[in-house]
């Protein structure tokens, strides 16, 4: 594949850099250690490198060893992005390693399809908005609350939510932006305890902040240290119980306003 | 299992469908993983719901369905080669235990502002039930999905290949 006398060899550092690339976009999008780890190795063996790998919760430490001559090898440090979840791009770099792999792409090739996925765009954030109420909503259906409590937990989350993207968009700190938003979503699904409507008011205020929930991490934690990551998830899994007690302040405070402690 | 039940059943596997696809695309998904997670789900969820009103323990039912949905989401990520977590973390959220972790708050809450020891002790007792309710549904639900990633873990890293 590399016979173009145009294609140069990419040197080690080149190399290097791609490699460090791809493994910080598969942590900052939201994949469990193993396959950050499995994805990277397998490009780096097309390209005729050895690799070993560190991730850590902020930086991923990286060194390479070309397999024809061991003397020759790069060790690299680099940031990871705050955790901003995106499964395709997981998913389409999981397939492009593979493709690497079996067609022996050359670098250029990847390094320019590596390009083309990380700037894809996502997905409207309006409809996100709208089908996450959706799903809030109907999460509070599951729990058998009655349709008032079902559209007051749509109102909730559809402004909740869009404190968070705000919030998010100005990087404001993530533990501020999880209380605030846990408040001010069942600030307002607690006005139906306020009204007096509905049958299942309580309902309404537990289901408010579930759309909160950091489930992703909570389960990539669980998945690194039964693949004995335990390091990386045990940090992991504090951030995932720290954004827990966020919303668990912010849901107590706005019951603290409501006067709801006493029921 | 009488028509009433099958209905019951019907309706929580569509509302699970609809609470998957809102929490799914929270990560951004590729379209055609936002399905599988919605049809997941609501599998899922129904499954679960069909044990527990046939009298089985609601962490033991969760973890039934998860394993459940751990093994659908390798066959699906074979079909439409794409990483089964993928699908199957967002098709687990409905059944998170956040009602069972709302109470646990509320009785700790309420036990810190009681002066009466006999309802203190009460308090204690609710958010003992509560609390080790919602973590072993919460233990119940990883492990369970992530059992067949476990056990084929070949099978689990090569569903991308596409050759």
């Amino acid at each position: 594949m590399t016979d173009n006398p145009f294609n140069q060899e990419p040197t080690i550092e080149q190399t290097a850099v791609l490699l460090i690339d791809i493994a910080s976009a598969l942590m900052s999008s939201g994949a469990h250690t193993m396959r950050i780890i499995q994805n990277v190795s397998r490009m780096a063996e097309t390209f005729g490198y050895e690799l070993d790998l560190s991730v850590f919760q902020l930086s991923i430490m990286m060194t390479i060893i070309n397999k024809e001559n061991p003397g020759k090898l790069l060790t690299q440090v680099k940031k990871i992005k705050p955790l901003h979840l995106n499964f395709t791009i997981v998913s389409e770099l999981s397939a492009l390693s593979w493709e690497t792999y079996d067609k022996h792409l050359p670098y250029d090739a990847v390094r320019s399809d590596y390009h083309k996925i990380i700037s894809k765009k996502r997905m409207n954030s309006w409809l996100v908005l709208f089908l996450v109420s959706a799903a809030n909503a109907s999460f509070c259906g599951l729990f058998k609350g009655d349709f008032t409590a079902m559209a007051f937990v749509f109102f909730a989350t559809f402004i909740g939510f869009s404190v968070r993207q705000e919030m998010m968009k100005k990087h404001i700190n993530h533990l501020v932006t999880f209380t605030s938003s846990a408040f001010v979503a069942s600030l307002l699904a607690g006005m139906g305890y306020v009204l007096h409507v509905g049958h299942t008011p309580e309902i309404a205020l537990a289901s408010s902040v579930l759309y909160l929930i950091p489930g992703v991490p909570l389960i990539n934690s669980i998945l690194d240290i039964l693949q004995g990551h335990i390091l990386t998830g045990i940090a992991r899994l504090v951030n995932a119980v720290s954004l827990i007690v966020c919303i668990a302040i912010g849901l107590f405070t706005s019951m603290l306003i409501l006067g709801l402690e006493k029921l | 299992m009488t028509t009433e039940m099958i209905r019951l059943v019907l309706v929580d596997g569509l509302m699970a469908a609809i609470a998957a696809i809102g929490f799914a695309v929270i990560s951004n998904p590729p379209r055609n993983a936002i399905f599988v997670s919605a049809i997941l789900a609501a599998l899922g969820h129904a499954l679960r719901f069909f044990l527990i009103k046939s009298g089985l323990e609601i962490s033991l039912a969760t973890f039934v369905a998860a394993s459940f949905i751990g093994l659908l989401s390798i066959l699906f990520a074979r079909l439409i080669h794409c990483p089964a977590e993928v699908f199957s973390f967002p098709s687990l959220l409905p059944m998170i235990p956040g009602l069972f972790a709302y109470r646990t708050i509320l009785s700790l809450i309420k036990f810190m502002q009681s002066t009466d020891a006999v309802k203190s002790q009460g308090f204690i007792l609710d958010f003992f039930h509560n609390g080790m309710t919602a973590l072993f549904i919460l233990l119940a639900l990883v492990v369970g999905v992530s059992l067949p990633i476990l056990f084929f873990p070949k099978l689990s890293f090569s569903v991308t290949r596409k050759y």
